[in-house]
């Protein structure tokens, strides 16, 4: 079981997300926005952070490159799971730090799969 | 006549109060379908708990699927209010600064209003919609999918 913080501004996506992986027998967090999930981070250590890229206050993207500036998320898997899928905004997300790139809509099945790859 | 034709508001200041309208109605529009679709989520959540006491088996694994079905459909419904976002934003735009030239909005075909908005929107709005539209398959250009993952890939990096 892991420590999970889902990133998105929409409530029903964090739902979902949340379902997915609370399904799998993970802990799951969420929170709204990159600003939101900054904070959670600081004040509780995460395995896994799956996050949007489009949010307000602070993007996906944003958020992956703070985290990153973090030494206790330096290599923790940061997964972006978004519609936006062309190649310059997935260089964007790499080179921001993310670990990998998820295009909506997701399969509850495939992300646990893809979560237990990235903490293994 | 002439008197009548003078009060009548111009062309612009009409279609910049449907643009406002437009863009008030999505909001609203947007806000009420919310809470459901959370509600919906809410439901599927009760079903899967109530699924995890329940041995494996064929029924289990059944149900669960359809709840992952579930999960997957639901995620359309996001995509569908950030389609509409953007629209919303585009409307606001348009009544924050009524355009004198958008008469090119009562064009009959979707190919019309298209070359219409490309010519009349600011360069931002443009690359935004369509944007939107090539995201959302409205305007693929065959062969040129390479650049785009398909919905539902990963790659991790």
């Amino acid at each position: 079981m892991a420590r999970i913080l889902a990133v998105d501004d929409s409530p029903s996506m964090r739902q979902l997300v949340k379902l997915a992986l609370s399904s799998g027998g993970h802990e799951v967090d969420v929170a709204t926005d990159g600003v939101e999930a900054l904070q959670v981070a600081e004040q509780r250590q995460f395995d896994v952070v799956i996050t949007d890229v489009n949010m307000p206050n602070m993007d996906g993207i944003s958020l992956v490159r703070e985290l990153r500036r973090r030494t206790n998320y330096r290599f923790v898997p940061l997964l972006m799971l978004t519609t936006e899928s062309t190649a310059e905004r997935k260089q964007q997300g790499k080179e921001a730090g993310a670990t990998g790139w998820l295009v909506k809509p997701f399969d509850p099945a495939r992300l646990l799969s893809i979560v237990s790859k990235v903490l293994s | 006549m002439g008197a009548a034709v003078a009060a009548l508001p111009c062309r612009c200041e009409t279609l910049g109060v449907s643009a406002e309208a437009a863009a008030i109605l999505l909001s609203f529009a947007m806000r009420e379908s919310e809470a459901p679709a959370v509600e919906l989520g809410r439901a599927l959540e009760r079903l899967a708990q109530g699924l995890r006491p329940l041995e494996g088996g064929i029924v289990r694994e059944a149900l669960a699927g359809e709840i992952a079905t579930c999960v997957r459909a639901l995620q359309f419904h996001d995509r569908l209010m950030q389609q509409l976002a953007v629209i919303r934003n585009l409307f606001t735009r348009m009544s924050d600064h009524p355009l004198p030239q958008m008469a090119g909005f009562g064009a009959q075909r979707w190919e019309e209003l298209l070359a219409a908005l490309r010519e009349r929107l600011e360069a931002g709005s443009h690359d935004e919609l369509f944007e939107l539209l090539v995201r959302t398959g409205g305007v693929g250009v065959p062969g040129d999918g390479g650049a785009e993952q398909p919905e539902g890939s990963c790659e991790l990096f």
